[in-house]
């Protein structure tokens, strides 16, 4: 799983729906693996604004990787800032572990990369 | 604007102008057509474009069409069609010196090779000194006698029309080939064919710096067809097995992984997950540019969702087995019901609705049972407007290919509009196995 998707999924449990304890969900004993791949500017450029930039900060901290407090003023004249970006949202993958939410304390799991979003029976 | 003739390739009628239109559009080249004049029984239509260039530009990623050609002349007979051609005498000297083939094909009729030697050489009027190449001529010359087809045993003996022009670009039916299913690493007993998950690519408008979506993503086909035009793609299903691939076809391949690696779209397949669209995950806004799937219809594919029994209490979630509650544990598979197929489609819509950004397309299968569909079964939504609806028929049932685009934000507490009687697609599940007699 990139981080990407992860940007874009929340919590869906019933009842859970408290928007800063749902989203982003916080990453439990990971295993990351960074796997090259062709940037393309287009696309981030385009990406960018469906972006919750927040809650990316905050989820590439938690995994320590490096990306710029803020967006800047003209993303996409900054070869830097794209390539920084590229590497923290398309080239980093989550292989193993799990997703918690701080709001209700389901656990998703990740296996080979695919989360498990499934919600149990008491949770639809 | 000058002429161009379109030649068809002969399947899937139905859904050629849908995809010269999505051409048009994610090409940015402007075609002009008569398109109530046109009928499906033609391999041809003739359109206007503004130059060679674009026709070539507009024809390139097509999967219906097989090449685009100069409008030099046609007619009932072959001294109709010469004498239009021989109105354009300037035209002709660009060639005069250039190597060049002739292409002679029939519809509807073969033509021997000394039938359409005896053509090529009727065509000498136009003077070409250029050295003959079947491969790689400079100038490529089509001509085409179109029979039309019939019912009766034998050709009809003239042609119904002659058509001639300078192929000036080709479509990407070789695609079909190199998506082939049969030889494609991973697949399941639903994959789409290769033709048609290449058409939805088209209708979805897939380009480099796109986002597409599937939500019943299966095998993940339309992820790859769309991934290989340039979009990155993501793709759900609430059957982990068919992505991970312990429930395909091919074992021990490591699932849709295999294909990606097989048409070498790693950089663009972003992703899958497991979850029931009808309760997902997705944070609100407008994430994608196109949602490109096939909802399952009930029939090989079960259509189901999350859920329990009405009126039962969720009993197996919190048993503890092994020390760890039910839920918990890593072979617990919740409990679903069917999901019936109008209730798909209208989740599906409003899903759509929300989670594409404005201008972004919804491409999908409806199903339906020939006898009893009426255009006013393909349900509507405030937020989108209906670009094709093209027919697959089956005999007694059809699917048909619905493209829609959002055309505005969704207006508060907007939803799919009821139709006015049961669209043919209700208890689709149920009507296939009666055969669709009359329930």
């Amino acid at each position: 799983m990139r981080l990407i998707t992860h940007n874009m999924l929340k919590c869906h449990v019933k009842n859970c729906t408290d928007p800063d304890k749902q989203f982003p969900l916080r990453f439990k004993d990971v295993q990351l693996e960074q796997i090259d791949a062709e940037r393309n500017n287009e696309f981030l450029v385009r990406m960018l604004p469906r972006i919750d930039w927040p809650a990316l900060s905050k989820t590439t901290k938690e995994l320590d990787i490096t990306l710029p407090e803020t967006v800047p003023g003209n993303p996409e004249d900054d070869e830097e800032f794209l390539q920084a970006l590229h590497t923290a949202i398309l080239e980093t993958h989550i292989k193993q572990g799990s997703m918690l939410c701080d709001g209700c304390g389901h656990e998703y799991k990740i296996t080979n990369g695919i989360p498990n979003m499934l919600l149990a029976e008491h949770e639809i | 604007m000058p002429a161009f003739i379109l030649q068809f390739a002969h399947c899937h009628e139905d859904f050629r102008l849908a995809e010269l239109d999505a051409l048009s559009e994610l090409e940015g080249v402007a075609v002009r057509y008569d398109a109530a004049g046109y009928s499906a029984e033609s391999p041809i239509l003739v359109v206007e474009m503004d130059s060679a260039a674009s026709a070539a530009k507009l024809v390139r990623r097509a999967i219906l069409i097989r090449s685009v050609s100069e409008y030099w002349g046609s007619g009932a007979t072959y001294a109709e069609l010469f004498a239009e051609v021989k109105r354009t005498p300037g035209r002709w000297n660009e060639f005069m010196q250039k190597s060049f083939k002739f292409t002679v094909e029939g519809f509807g009729r073969s033509l021997t090779q000394k039938e359409k030697v005896a053509v090529i050489e009727s065509f000498s009027f136009l003077g070409f000194e250029g050295p003959i190449r079947m491969k790689d001529a400079e100038a490529e010359f089509l001509v085409c006698e179109e029979y039309g087809e019939t019912d009766l045993p034998v050709p009809p003996e003239t042609p119904k029309k002659l058509w001639f022009g300078r192929i000036v670009g080709r479509g990407s039916r070789h695609l079909i080939d190199v998506f082939d299913v049969k030889k494609r690493k991973y697949l399941g007993n639903t994959t789409m064919d290769a033709e048609l998950s290449l058409v939805m690519a088209n209708q979805a408008l897939a380009l480099p710096g796109t986002l597409v979506y599937d939500p019943f993503m299966g095998t993940g086909s339309f992820l790859l067809t769309c991934a290989h035009f340039g979009a990155c793609s993501m793709g759900s299903d609430i059957d982990g097995r068919q992505i991970r691939g312990t429930a395909g076809f091919r074992r021990g391949v490591n699932g849709i992984s295999a294909n990606v690696a097989q048409y070498q779209v790693a950089d663009r397949v972003l992703g899958s997950a497991v979850f029931d669209i009808s309760r997902n995950p997705w944070r609100a806004g407008a994430l994608f540019d196109a949602i490109v799937t096939d909802p399952p219809y009930g029939v090989r594919a079960g259509a189901k969702r999350l859920g329990r029994k009405n009126g039962t209490v969720p009993q197996k979630s919190f048993t503890v087995i092994d020390g760890v509650e039910n839920y918990k544990r890593s072979d617990y598979y919740p409990p679903t019901v069917a999901y019936e197929m109008s209730a798909v489609v209208s989740d599906l819509l409003a899903f759509a609705a929300e989670r594409l950004v404005v201008g972004g397309r919804l491409v999908y299968w409806l199903p339906t049972v020939a006898d009893e569909y009426e255009p006013e079964d393909v349900p509507l939504h405030p937020a989108l407007r209906l670009v094709a609806n093209s027919e697959q028929p089956f005999g007694s049932w059809s699917r048909r290919l619905i493209t829609m685009v959002k055309v505005a934000a969704s207006p508060e507490g907007a939803g799919p509009q009821e139709a006015a009687h049961d669209p043919a697609h209700k208890n689709f599940r149920d009507k296939y196995f009666n055969r669709f007699e009359p329930l």
